[in-house]
C-alpha cells in the first residue's frame, strides 16, 4: 500500500479493493502452505521424503504446532499487508546487516560458513528449539507493542526492562502468596497485578515528562535499575533459605498451561493475541490512540488544538508501562515458572529494534519480533556449535538500527554516484507514500 | 545520634574525599563529552558505547603491548589505541546523524549496544573465555601521580596527601579537562561557534558557520572525553576489563551538565556530587555497623540521586520558565500594543 498507490490512484476504487483482497487471499493461501512444511520440517526434523509427512504427524501436539505456525505465517502476512513495499526495505537492512555481520564474522571466526549456518537454521532444527523460538517472540511481541505505543507519541521511553521485572515480581507474588483459586480466577488476578505493576512504574517518568519536562529518557534509564534492585530486595526476602542462588519457590498456582511437549509455548498466546488487537485499537480507534498519534506528529498543534497534552503523555507512558508488565507476568508464568535474577535479559532494548522494524505499527510487530528473535534464539546454537560469541547478534542488532533509521543513506549514495541532487529524495518520497498509506 | 556522628565523620575523612576523587574521575570525564556534545545541539546518548569500547581497547591494547615492551610504556600504547578508538566510535555516530539523517537518539542506542556486544564478542574470540566477563589478561596501570612533598605540609600535609597525593594520572587529567573544556568553550573561536550552533544551528549557519563540521567537531571530542573515562575504568580504578564495566556512568553523565547549569565548572561539581553518592554506595556499610542495611539500599543510591536531581533541575528550569512568561506577560500590560490604526467597524 505505499509506491504503488501513487500509479493506481486512477483506478477505481472498488477494482483497488477487490485487488487488494485477491492479494491477500493470495498471502494467506501462501502462509499455510508454508505454516504446513513448517511443521513438518520441526516435527520430523528435516524433510527427507513422503515419510517425513506421517512421522510429524505423528509427534506429539502436531495439531498444535501447526497452529503456532499458522499463527506464524499469518503474522508475516500481516505485516506485508501493514508495510507494503516497505517489505522490501526491512528484507534490504537486515539482510544487510546479516552480511556486515558475516564480514566481521570472517575476521574473527575460523569457521565463519558453519557459524552462520548454526544461526541461521539452527532455530528450527528441533522442536525445544522451534519452542524457543516461539516463546520468545511472544515475549519480544509484548515489548515491541509497549515500545510502540510511545514511539508513536514522539517519546523515547526506555523503562521497559524496569517494568518487566516488577510486573512478573507483582504476578508472581500473586501465584505464590494469594491462596489457592481456580485457574480462571488466579491467572487474570496475576495479570492484573503484573499489569497495575506496569502502569505505576511507567507512570513515574510519564508524570516526571508531562509536569515537570524531565527528560525521559534520562529517567527511565535510571528508574531501571532501580526497579532491578527492588526486584532482587524482595528475591532476596522471599527466597527459600535453603536455596544458594537467588530463585523463588517454584511457582505452583497460576502457571499459563503449556501447549506443546517439550517446550514452553503456552496458552499465553492467547494474551499475545489479545494485547496485539487491543494495542491497535488503542492506537487507530480510541480518543487516546488518537492524541498520541497527534501528539506524536505536533505536539504544539496538539495542545493548540485542545488535548490535554499532559494527559496523554502520562496515559501514553503508563499504557506502555501495562504492556511491559504483561511482558513481565508472561516470563514469569509462562516462560521461567519462578523468579529469578536478570530475568527479562535485556529484552528492552530489543523491542526497540522490533517497533522501529514495524515502523510503530501494532500489527506488524509480531512479525518483527518472530525475526528477531530467530536471530536470538540463533545465537546461543551459534555459540555451541561454531564458538562464535553470541554477542554478535547484538551487533548485527545495532547495525539493523543504524542502517534502519538512515534515512539519507540512499541519498547519500546516489549523491556519491552521480553529483546532482535527485529531484526528489527517498524520505519525501517516504512522506507521500505515507500521507497515501494513512489514508482510509 | 553515634550513628549520624559516624556518617559525618566517614564522609569528611580525608580517605572518603580520595575515594570520591577516584570514583568521580569515570563521571566527570563522560560528564564533559555530554556538555560539550550537548552545547552544540547533538547530544551524545553513545557514551557509555564509546567509554566501553576505549575501557577495552585500552586494556587489551596494553596487555598484548606489555609482552613487548615496558608496561609502563605498554599503558600508554593501550591509551593511544584506546582514544583513537572511541573518537572513531564517535565519529560513527556523528556521520550517522549528520551525513545520513539517522535519528540522534537511536544511533547513540546502537552505538551503546554495538559498544557492549563488540568488547565481549572480540573479547570472547580473542581470550575463548567463556565463563565471566574478565579477559584474564595481564592488567596494565596508568601510572599514579605521586606527590610526596605534600606530606611536608604542616597540620593538613597527611590529610593532604591521603586525598591528593597518589591518585591516577587519569584522576588529574579528569580535572584538567575541566579547564580546557572551559577555556575551548569561552576562550576559543571555535568555543564561541560551538554554542552559537548549540543556540541556534540557523543563525548560526546564516553568519558562515559550517553547522556540520562543528557538531563534527564537537562529538569527537566527546568521544575524546568519553574515551579517557572508558580508560580510567579498565586501566585506572580496576585492574583490566570486564563486561559492561561502566554500569551506566555514561548514563548518569547524560545529566550532570543539566543539573550544572551547563558549564564546565558546574558539571563538575554535579559529577562530584555523584562521586559522593557512588562513594557512599561502597562505604555505607562500615560506616554503619551493626545495622542491618540490605545490600541493594546503598546501591541504589546513585540511580535514586540522579532522578532527584533531574526532578530539582527540571522543576528549577520550568519555574524560570513560567516567571519569564508571567514578567513578560506583566511587561505588556503595561505598555499596552499600539492600537490597530485601521478603520474600526
Amino acid at each position: 500500500m505505499t509506491a504503488t498507490d501513487l500509479t493506481t490512484l486512477n483506478t477505481p476504487p472498488s477494482t483497488r479493493r477487490s485487488r487488494a483482497l485477491l492479494w491477500m487471499l493470495l498471502g494467506i493461501v501462501l502462509a499455510l502452505i508454508f505454516s504446513v512444511v513448517l511443521t513438518v520440517h520441526v516435527a520430523a526434523g528435516g524433510i527427507t521424503d513422503a515419510a517425513s509427512i506421517s512421522k510429524a504427524i505423528a509427534a506429539p501436539a502436531f495439531t498444535n504446532m501447526l497452529g503456532m505456525n499458522v499463527l506464524v505465517g499469518l503474522a508475516a502476512v500481516l505485516f506485508v499487508n501493514q508495510t507494503g513495499w516497505g517489505t522490501l526495505r526491512v528484507i534490504l537492512t537486515v539482510g544487510a546487516a546479516l552480511l556486515i555481520g558475516f564480514i566481521l564474522m570472517l575476521l574473527i571466526s575460523h569457521d565463519p560458513l558453519k557459524a552462520y549456518n548454526a544461526l541461521l537454521t539452527g532455530p528450527l532444527s528441533r522442536t525445544n528449539r522451534w519452542g524457543s523460538w516461539v516463546e520468545d517472540a511472544m515475549a519480544l511481541t509484548l515489548v515491541g507493542l509497549s515500545i510502540t505505543l510511545v514511539f508513536r507519541a514522539q517519546l523515547f521511553s526506555l523503562g521497559a526492562e524496569g517494568q518487566i521485572a516488577l510486573g512478573a515480581m507483582a504476578a508472581a507474588l500473586v501465584a505464590l502468596y494469594v491462596p489457592p483459586l481456580p485457574l480462571g480466577i488466579h491467572i487474570p488476578l496475576a495479570v492484573l497485578a503484573g499489569c497495575a505493576a506496569g502502569f505505576l512504574w511507567g507512570m513515574i517518568p510519564g508524570i516526571l515528562r508531562a509536569y515537570l519536562n524531565a527528560n525521559e529518557l534520562v529517567s527511565t534509564l535510571m528508574l531501571n535499575p532501580i526497579a532491578a534492585l527492588i526486584y532482587s530486595f524482595i528475591l532476596d526476602r522471599i527466597k527459600p533459605k535453603s536455596a544458594g542462588f537467588t530463585v523463588s519457590e517454584p511457582l505452583t498456582a497460576a502457571l499459563l498451561p503449556r501447549i506443546i511437549d517439550g517446550t514452553r509455548v503456552t496458552t499465553g498466546i492467547f494474551f499475545v493475541i489479545a494485547a496485539v488487537i487491543i494495542t491497535w485499537l488503542i492506537i487507530q480507534r480510541t480518543p487516546l490512540g488518537y492524541e498520541i498519534r497527534t501528539i506524536g506528529a505536533n505536539i504544539k498543534f496538539a495542545r493548540y488544538g485542545g488535548i490535554d497534552t499532559k494527559r496523554t503523555i502520562v496515559l501514553a507512558m503508563s499504557v506502555s508501562g501495562v504492556m511491559a508488565g504483561l511482558t513481565g507476568v508472561y516470563l514469569a508464568l509462562g516462560i521461567h515458572q519462578k523468579l529469578i535474577l536478570g530475568l527479562s535479559g535485556g529484552l528492552a532494548f530489543e523491542g526497540i529494534v522490533v517497533a522501529l522494524l514495524a515502523r510503530n505499527k501494532p500489527l506488524a510487530v509480531p512479525a518483527m519480533a518472530l525475526l528477531y528473535s530467530y536471530l536470538r534464539v540463533g545465537g546461543p546454537i551459534m555459540q555451541t556449535d561454531a564458538s562464535v560469541s553470541l554477542e554478535i547478534i547484538r551487533v548485527i542488532q545495532s547495525i539493523i538500527i543504524l542502517l534502519f533509521t538512515a534515512d539519507g543513506l540512499i541519498v547519500f549514495i546516489q549523491a556519491r554516484r552521480t553529483k546532482p541532487k535527485p529531484p526528489i529524495s527517498e524520505q519525501d518520497a517516504a512522506h507521500i507514500a505515507e500521507g497515501a498509506a494513512a489514508q482510509p | 545520634m553515634t550513628l549520624l556522628q559516624n556518617v559525618l565523620s566517614g564522609i569528611f575523612s580525608a580517605a572518603f574525599l580520595g575515594a570520591m576523587l577516584r570514583v568521580t574521575t569515570p563521571i566527570l570525564l563522560p560528564s564533559l563529552g555530554a556538555l560539550i556534545s550537548d552545547r552544540a545541539g547533538v547530544i551524545n546518548i553513545g557514551l557509555e558505547g564509546i567509554m566501553l569500547s576505549a575501557a577495552f581497547t585500552g586494556a587489551t591494547v596494553g596487555a598484548y603491548a606489555a609482552t613487548a615492551v615496558d608496561p609502563s610504556i605498554a599503558a600508554w600504547v593501550g591509551f593511544g589505541a584506546a582514544i583513537v578508538v572511541a573518537v572513531l566510535v564517535a565519529l560513527l555516530l556523528a556521520f550517522f546523524h549528520l551525513q545520513l539523517n539517522g535519528d540522534l537518539i537511536l544511533g547513540g542506542i546502537a552505538i551503546n549496544i554495538l559498544g557492549s556486544a563488540a568488547t565481549i564478542a572480540i573479547g570472547y574470540q580473542l581470550t575463548g573465555g567463556r565463563g565471566g566477563g574478565s579477559l584474564g589478561l595481564a592488567g596494565v596501570q596508568m601510572p599514579i601521580v605521586d606527590l610526596p612533598f605534600l606530606k611536608a605540609i604542616p597540620a593538613i600535609g597527611d590529610g593532604l596527601y591521603t586525598i591528593l597525593g597518589s591518585q591516577n594520572i587519569m584522576t588529574w587529567i579528569s580535572f584538567l579537562s575541566v579547564a580546557v573544556i572551559w577555556f575551548l568553550l569561552y576562550r576559543m573561536p571555535i568555543g564561541k561557534h560551538l554554542r552559537a550552533v548549540g543556540e541556534n544551528p540557523d543563525a548560526a549557519a546564516s553568519v558562515g558557520i559550517d553547522v556540520r563540521r562543528v557538531r563534527y567537531l564537537a562529538l569527537a571530542i566527546s568521544g575524546v572525553l568519553a574515551g579517557l573515562g572508558g580508560i580510567h575504568l579498565s586501566m585506572g580504578y580496576l585492574n583490566g576489563f570486564t563486561r559492561d564495566m561502566t554500569a551506566g556512568r555514561g548514563f548518569i553523565a547524560l545529566v550532570a551538565p543539566a543539573l550544572g547549569g551547563g558549564t564546565p565548572f558546574g558539571t563538575m561539581i554535579a559529577a562530584l556530587l555523584f562521586g559522593a553518592f557512588a562513594g557512599l554506595e561502597t562505604r555505607l556499610p562500615s560506616l554503619l555497623p551493626g545495622v542491618d542495611i540490605p545490600s541493594q539500599l546503598p546501591q541504589i543510591i546513585p540511580y535514586a540521586a540522579t532522578i532527584i536531581a533531574l526532578v530539582i533541575y527540571s522543576y528549577q528550569r520550568t519555574r524560570a520558565l513560567t516567571a519569564r512568561a508571567r514578567r513578560f506577560e506583566q511587561q505588556r500590560k503595561q505598555e499596552p500594543a499600539p492600537t490597530p490604526s485601521g478603520p474600526s467597524d
